[in-house]
């Protein structure tokens, strides 16, 4: 199917939803909502509105949409590119859209599904799920709810959300606007892979209901829908394909997509997702592991080789450049008790950080497929570090902590000799066969530019930060010269601009570096197309 | 004749998420990871200190408990130890102690019979007693020191030379083997097993003793064995706030804080 009719709701009275009126008030009284975690500044913008219902939500929306007041969408307001910082109209915060709805078993995909409302963090998910106990549907009155609980209490096995953006207290719904990911999405790909259905309120108040798997592109890639009044509103797919990375860059667009991938990770452009389904997986035992090696070109080495033997297989794959160990060595030195392991090995030259399955209890452990990958390549398992219990999983959660908190004291300390200085992280992925590539082009620039740089994160995905540390503005102009190159360099490699952090505000102009005028244009279209007015998100994506 | 160091462990629960039940009083042990006890770790880690310096040493690690203590002895096999033997029993079920340094004095002499230094943690972090180790030194009539944070063989490896921590600081003192000594924390920085050791644990002896292995009557073990009952667990009353003396000259802080110390009676 790919025409769907948008539903009413019940509409609440929009006076009495809890706001504030004017820029003063708002900054007096709310100064958190006029920024996020980017710590980018808001224009100044004239109401705040705190819905606790979707009747309510749909209230504002109607309201803003009559009076042709454009306005910008808030979650737990913890994105790094300014996605819900407004720069004019209105900011409508979700926060009170926070009830997890129920817990039941989906027979047909034999599958634990959670649905929620959008404002429920994914710490509560996941303390939730571990403790078993979910107070929202214990304190629900319907039977079959409660019963379905009980079952999922009385099941032997436990359950998580796989997942897994660094950020806990971000929104469920923020992360499928943004389509968010993580370490783990090395095994189990990003949030969109876990959606099972959501709820949107478009631009006009009303609600689609899109669970997954219903509706498709037509072949000639459209989509209808026809709103409570008849009115048509036409979707054509873009005709550039997603890159085969992770991606969070432009509009997601394949031949015969499912309409709920169209809303997945387009930053709120078309609409306001209300409600949530998404699958949990059991949980099973893991040991996670930190594997010293001589040099950055080893780990890369590795990384291949371990991606490639199908019996090894890890929950993530992360990666320490030498510039990063030497930075740890340096805190370790100076203050042991904050980095809480034992001391770096002295000729630690780079550390590739992997999870896997382990069961301690287990007599054999079959670990030779491994063995022979890391001996392969000129390592050994000897020279590591291994943690299976929750305490030792923590220390070496905290030595992967520690790295981006070191890296900004370091620059909060020389932003006071040059106030305008700031660190540069790249964001950016490219296809499997091409990471010996682009990390020859990271290093060979790096190093020819003479400027202080680490790298860490995701490398199973072909996504590792570097961090620049400029030492002045000379530094920073440099830099930020090199992030340019980098960006086209990665698209060139059939990459992308923004793997993970989404393009919101900050990254708008990277945007041409991915796609083509006509390509952009297509996304505008896509977007007027469901939001004729352009009334959701002034300035994300597209650069006003 | 390599010299053989036994270190005693216990497994715990891991104390920072330990919630008392409001009800009974009682510790809510369901859904609470257990881990090898931090001090007994401290003790290990000086028996593998001691090792580096003469490789020839073999640890032992000891512990007595249910079944599932087996994984506080592989993390010690994960740390070190050579092999690791565990006493566990439904007949030592609420040994106190006593019954627990009886039983442990009783296989150390049996699996061990020729053991040089026993290693032990200052105190468990459940219980905290801190009397199991002096008590097995006494059993083995051996001598003890406790609270030890840094420990070195002498050349003729007859010898144990231990600092210990006391109230106002330090003091060094020697022991001749075989002893006991109970390790403190000091500045010891956990270990962290790499793959390689996690993987060679599960390769090394780890040997089951019974009630039935030992030279022990059924009076003596467990609880029947035990001189002392826990009557109550319960959690202690919040510390109330105290007083503060603010915004007063140091002079006049002085004498109402006299005051008060005298009218409570604390000083004449």
């Amino acid at each position: 199917m790919y025409e769907i009719k948008s539903q009413i709701t019940e509409t609440a009275e929009f006076e009495k939803i809890r706001r504030v009126d004017g820029f003063r008030n708002i900054t007096a009284e709310f100064p958190a909502y006029l920024t996020d975690e980017s710590k980018f500044s808001c224009q100044p913008f004239d109401f705040l509105f705190f819905p606790k219902s979707e009747a309510e939500l749909s209230a504002v929306m109607s309201e803003m949409a009559r009076r042709g007041v454009k306005a910008t969408i808030a979650g737990a307001r913890t994105g790094l590119v300014g996605g819900c910082v407004p720069n004019q109209g209105a900011l409508v915060s979700l926060e009170n859209l926070d009830r997890v709805l129920a817990l039941y078993y989906d027979g047909p995909s034999a599958e634990w599904r959670l649905k929620a409302q959008c404002a429920v963090s994914l710490r509560a998910i996941a303390a939730q799920l571990a403790a078993k106990s979910i107070p929202d549907i214990e304190r629900c009155a319907d039977g079959l709810t409660l019963l379905e609980m009980d079952r999922f209490r009385q099941d032997p096995d436990s359950y998580f959300y796989p997942p897994d953006p660094t950020e806990m207290s971000a929104s469920l719904g923020g992360t499928v606007a943004t389509n968010a990911s993580g370490a783990r999405t090395f095994r189990y790909g990003p949030t969109r892979d876990w959606v099972r259905g959501i709820r949107v309120m478009l631009a006009n108040g009303e609600l689609l209901d899109l669970p997954r798997g219903k509706y498709f592109a037509s072949p000639s890639g459209e989509f209808t829908v026809t709103d409570s009044a008849g009115r048509d509103y036409k979707v054509k797919i873009p005709t550039y394909r997603s890159p085969r990375t992770k991606n969070t860059a432009g509009f997601f667009a394949a031949a015969h997509m499912d309409l709920v991938d169209l809303f997945i990770g387009s930053e709120g452009a078309f609409g306001v997702i209300t409600e949530i389904t998404v699958g949990l997986l059991k949980r099973t035992p893991k040991i996670s592991v930190v594997q010293f090696l001589a040099s950055d070109d080893q780990a890369i080495d590795l990384v291949r080789a371990l991606r490639t033997d199908s019996r090894i297989r890890l929950d993530f794959l992360e990666m320490y450049s030498g510039t990063a160990i030497d930075l740890l060595r340096e805190r370790q030195r100076r203050d042991a008790k904050s980095v809480g392991t034992p001391t770096i090995p002295e000729t630690a030259r780079s550390a590739l950080f992997f999870e896997l399955d382990f069961d301690p209890a287990a007599k054999e452990v079959a670990m030779e497929a491994l063995d022979a990958a890391v001996r392969a390549g000129g390592a050994s398992l000897a020279e590591s570090w291994a943690a299976y219990e929750n305490r030792e999983l923590d220390r070496l959660k905290n030595f992967r902590h520690i790295l981006p908190e070191t890296i900004n004291a370091i620059i909060a300390e020389r932003k006071k000799r040059h106030p305008g200085l700031h660190k540069l992280g790249t964001d950016l992925a490219v296809p499997n066969e091409r990471l010996a590539d682009m990390w020859a082009v990271y290093r060979d620039a790096l190093a020819g530019a003479g400027l202080e740089w680490a790298a860490f994160g995701h490398i199973g995905n072909n996504h590792v930060h570097i961090n620049i540390m400029p030492r002045d503005m000379a530094d920073l102009q440099k830099a930020l010269g090199l992030y340019q190159m980098f960006a086209e360099k990665a698209v060139a490699f059939g990459g992308s601009v923004s793997a993970e952090h989404g393009v919101g505000k900050l990254k708008a102009k990277f945007l041409k570096t991915m796609f083509s005028p006509a390509e952009i244009e297509e996304m505008r279209a896509v977007k007027r197309a469901l939001d004729p007015a352009m009334l959701l998100n002034p300035g994300n994506i597209f650069e006003e | 004749m390599p010299m053989k160091l036994v270190v005693c462990v216990k497994q715990v629960p891991e104390i920072t998420n330990v919630r008392v039940n409001p009800d009974t009083g009682t510790l809510i042990r369901e859904g609470v990871a257990s881990i090898l006890n931090p001090f007994c770790e401290y003790a290990l880690d000086h028996a593998v200190k001691l090792k580096a310096a003469d490789p020839e040493i073999e640890i032992i690690a000891v512990s007595m408990g249910p079944p599932q203590a087996v994984s506080a002895l592989l993390r010690c096999l994960e740390l070190g130890a050579d092999r690791a033997v565990l006493v566990s029993d439904r007949k030592f079920a609420g040994a106190d102690t006593w019954a627990t340094a009886l039983t442990l004095a009783a296989v150390i002499r049996r699996a061990v019979p020729d053991a040089d230094l026993i290693l032990v943690g200052k105190q468990a972090i459940d219980g905290d007693t801190a009397q199991v180790g002096p008590e097995i030194a006494e059993i083995l009539g051996m001598a003890q020191i406790m609270y030890g944070v840094e420990m070195s063989l002498t050349s003729s490896r007859k010898r144990i030379r231990v600092k210990r921590e006391v109230e106002f600081g330090y003091e060094v003192l020697e022991a001749r083997l075989p002893a006991l000594v109970s390790a403190s924390k000091g500045e010891t920085l956990r270990r962290m097993p790499s793959l390689a050791d996690v993987l060679s644990a599960r390769r090394k002896e780890l040997r089951a003793v019974t009630a039935a292995d030992l030279d022990l009557s059924e009076s003596e073990l467990g609880l029947a064995g035990s001189y002392t009952q826990v009557v109550k667990v319960f959690p202690p009353s919040p510390k109330e706030g105290g007083r503060k003396i603010e915004g007063l000259e140091p002079a006049a802080a002085a004498n109402e804080i006299a005051a008060f110390l005298k009218s409570e009676g604390y000083v004449g």
